[in-house]
């Protein structure tokens, strides 16, 4: 006898028949469990991923929010030394100046004081139309 | 009676009973298969047991690109092949349970046992592992066992000669 017909022989010793419908009622179950693993695993991920999307979320909106430009935009150093009211900006920024003018001419009980004011900082748009106005 | 095509056909579209009836067919098959491969009756029918669950998971996306007899031998196999890669790390954490070789000059003559004999084939490169599993368990030619592997015949030949020869010296039988 050659070896491989040994090698069979030696392997093909118990031929034991497995009941089928058994076999298939465990299966069935194992399935259901596969199956059910698989939901609970779908649903984890979707949890995260809903966890992960609200915490991004949250945190660029805060981002945009008041600690954010709390910290960095009335604080921070290029602001102060940049800011729209430096010289170098001072007259590409008219309506703006003219609409600061107004309201503190508008706020200030004594227009005089407004006119100093505005006279101290060189601010002549806004006196040149208050006496073309009148 | 429906051909196998027809049943998966129908368990795509949602029969699981077409599954059954696939089980029902080919359940010998591979019960018979991991029943030579291990002692233990239980086990052989875990691993036809995983061999199902796997099927169950992937026949739903099957092509059809290869017979289902075919794709079958193949989930065969690989599932033989992560058995014995488990049973490696727990033979590596049992030492003491690790079947010894003995060698003297009546070893061809030796009666070896089955456990004895797959604790050899475990110890064979992936390839001629497979191979060899494949054509002493299911006598199939190395035409069709070439198709299984995704080999050529020749391929098939070779690796099991090396297989065979290796099992021989691993087994200390003397040619």
């Amino acid at each position: 006898m050659n070896f491989e017909s040994k090698i069979r022989q030696i392997i093909s010793g118990s031929d034991k028949t497995i009941d089928k419908e058994q076999f298939i009622n465990n299966l069935t179950e194992a399935r259901f469990k596969y199956k059910l693993k698989r939901s609970q695993a779908f649903s984890g991920i979707l949890a995260i991923c809903l966890i992960i999307t609200v915490a991004l979320t949250s945190y660029f909106e805060l981002d945009q929010g008041a600690i954010q430009s709390g910290r960095n935009y009335y604080f921070s150093d290029s602001n102060i030394f940049y800011s729209e009211f430096d010289e170098d900006n001072f007259n590409n920024n008219d309506y703006l100046l003219d609409d600061i003018a107004i309201y503190i001419m508008e706020e200030e009980d004594d227009i005089w004081t407004a006119f100093s004011f505005l006279d101290e900082i060189e601010f002549d748009n806004f006196i040149n139309y208050i006496e073309e106005e009148s | 009676m429906k051909k196998d095509r027809e049943l998966i056909q129908d368990f795509q579209n949602g029969d699981e009973e077409a599954f059954n009836e696939l089980v029902r067919r080919y359940l010998d098959l591979v019960h018979g298969f991991f029943q030579k491969l291990t002692n233990d009756e239980m086990e052989a029918e875990d691993l036809a047991q995983t061999v199902f669950i796997k099927l169950f998971k992937s026949l739903k996306n099957f092509r059809f690109k290869s017979e289902f007899n075919t794709y079958l031998y193949r989930v065969n196999v690989n599932t033989a092949n992560t058995y014995f890669k488990r049973n490696k790390w727990r033979n590596f954490l049992h030492l003491d349970q690790t079947v010894e070789p003995i060698y003297n000059d009546n070893l061809q003559d030796r009666e070896w046992k089955k456990e004895e004999l797959w604790n050899a084939i475990s110890k064979l490169p992936k390839k001629q592992r497979s191979v060899v599993m494949i054509r002493i368990s299911e006598m199939l030619p190395f035409k069709d066992i070439g198709h299984i592997l995704h080999m050529s015949e020749g391929t098939a030949k070779v690796n099991f000669h090396h297989g065979i020869k290796r099992i021989k010296a691993l087994l200390g039988i003397v040619e």
